[in-house]
């Protein structure tokens, strides 16, 4: 006697999420190994999904044992359905039934996907996500935005080989299951993409004077989106700087010592001690050398950042940071000066 | 067939039954002496395989097969067809057809009848041996190429498509 519908056969150990939740948890499985952005999703994403979705989901089993998959979809290089079909082949290298294979219509229309119609013109990119950012002094975020992904639909046809009705029926079965609601969805990359079931057709070999053997042919559409990550935008968005300043506790006022104003006009004098006839001074400030008189001075060669000047010069323009070199002539051993007055600019 | 037995009249102010019996035996001698092509057949036991009780289809290692047999006939076999399997990309090379002319007599003698899906195989090589499955057995041979001259029906053609060996490989 079959158990009444409400009695529940198995406990899930891990309760399924719902609302939030569960939306947290799609994104989470979006962003998984990854950035915060979507992956991209291209048509050999979109095609390996099917193989495995065929592989995986429509898996069939015949006399205790798996029908094989070819697990490539069948292109315009020969060899490569060698690569695929050699364990499951017959002495003649033909490919041995029962097997299930894969066929992609090589176009690919516009999509009908409903959730992603014309909404969002000219790849013009939308705010996907703000994701914060902090660089040790700044705290900011990065806008993430992409563009509307383009719905695509792949139309595949799903082909079983098998010798046996019963072969038939249990393919059949499974994929009527699976397709119970018309469409079932496959997991790519992250994201959930629906497959609709469209039309089953027989193409069975039964000439009698031939091999035979039954083929049927599934054709599913794939409702699925093209999406690429080379437009994809992270931009800066605003930054906050955070400056922080230590306080004492402790306030005293201190008394602030009046000084006198720096004056804009000071001596510097030049002392060239005995055996000395060259000084260098490197200016920290932008003055006028003004010569007010020597001592024991024949002559004197001015250089400024050690480009000749001139001789016995009366003022000398000096900026900020220019080398200034005095080279005197003595007219007896022994200290010369040369006194001179710096009005600043 | 009828108990009662009509003698064959018709060419006979030129071919008798002698000259008929002495050509076969003469033609048998090249075919089974000089040519000597031989062939196994194995022959489904329709009794004591197991099949399906639906679809009639053979359960898995279900076929039982009576003693093969080796025979001798004139062997062709057709050239293979490169094509899809069906409307998959998936190609491959078909090998031809086996086609035997047997001597109607030589079978009576080896009291031996070929039927519609017995299993024929057919060594190319030492190794290598290919089985077909007889997809006609030429049962009917009244049209005038299976007589001699329109005398008497003396051959059988036999038409056999090879199969993958998850159906047949030998017992």
């Amino acid at each position: 006697m079959a158990l009444p519908k409400k009695i529940k056969k198995t406990i899930d150990l891990i309760p399924k999420k719902t609302g939030l939740d569960r939306r947290i948890q799609l994104l989470d499985d979006i962003q998984k190994d990854g950035t915060y952005l979507p992956k991209g999703i291209g048509h050999a994403d979109l095609d390996r999904g099917m193989l495995d979705f065929v592989k995986e989901d429509l898996k069939t089993f015949m006399d205790g044992n798996t029908v094989p998959t070819v697990d490539i979809i069948i292109t315009t290089q020969n060899w490569s359905q060698f690569t695929e079909t050699w364990n499951f082949q017959d002495l003649d290298k033909n490919v041995k039934p029962p097997f299930i294979t894969t066929v992609r219509q090589p176009e690919v229309p516009y999509g009908t996907n409903p959730s992603l119609q014309y909404t969002i013109p000219n790849r013009k990119q939308f705010y996907y996500a703000k994701v914060p950012t902090w660089d040790g002094q700044r705290k900011g975020v990065d806008v993430y935005k992409i563009p509307q992904p383009i719905p695509v639909d792949i139309t595949y046809n799903v082909k079983i080989f098998v010798n046996r009705m019963r072969g038939l029926n249990e393919f059949n079965k499974n994929v009527l299951q699976k397709f119970s609601s018309r469409q079932a969805y496959t997991i790519i990359k992250g994201h959930y993409i629906p497959i609709v079931l469209n039309n089953i057709s027989d193409e069975s070999v039964m000439d009698i004077d031939k091999r035979k053997y039954y083929i049927q042919n599934y054709e599913f559409t794939m409702l699925g989106f093209l999406m690429d990550e080379d437009e994809f935008e992270v931009s800066p968005g605003v930054s906050r700087a955070l400056t922080m300043f230590e306080i004492p506790q402790l306030n005293k006022s201190v008394k602030v010592n009046p000084q006198p104003e720096n004056p804009n006009e000071f001596p510097v004098d030049l002392l060239f001690v005995s055996g000395n006839t060259e000084l260098s001074e490197t200016f920290r400030y932008s003055a006028d050398l003004h010569l007010n008189e020597t001592f024991n001075v024949d002559s004197f060669s001015v250089y400024i950042n050690n480009d000749y000047v001139g001789d016995n010069i009366t003022k000398i323009q000096v900026n900020t940071n220019d080398l200034v070199k005095f080279v005197v002539v003595k007219k007896s051993i022994g200290e010369s000066q040369i006194f001179t007055t710096a009005k600043l600019i | 067939m009828s108990q009662r037995k009509v003698p064959i009249t018709r060419l006979s102010k030129f071919f008798a039954e002698e000259d008929f019996d002495l050509d076969i035996s003469m033609g048998q001698e090249w075919l089974h002496g000089d040519m000597n092509f031989t062939f196994v057949l194995y022959r489904v036991d329709r009794q004591r395989t197991k099949k399906d009780d639906v679809y009639g289809e053979v359960v898995s290692e279900g076929v039982q097969y009576r003693a093969p047999i080796e025979l001798k006939g004139y062997v062709q076999i057709e050239a293979p067809t490169n094509a899809f399997m069906g409307n998959s990309k998936i190609g491959q090379v078909e090998p031809g057809n086996l086609k035997i002319g047997i001597y109607q007599s030589y079978l009576d003698e080896m009291g031996v009848d070929i039927e519609f899906g017995d299993y024929i195989g057919y060594y190319e090589k030492e190794d290598r041996v290919r089985y077909y499955s007889v997809a006609d057995d030429g049962r009917i041979t009244s049209d005038n190429r299976h007589t001699y001259g329109g005398y008497k029906p003396y051959y059988r053609s036999i038409v056999a498509s090879p199969v993958s060996n998850d159906e047949f490989n030998g017992i």
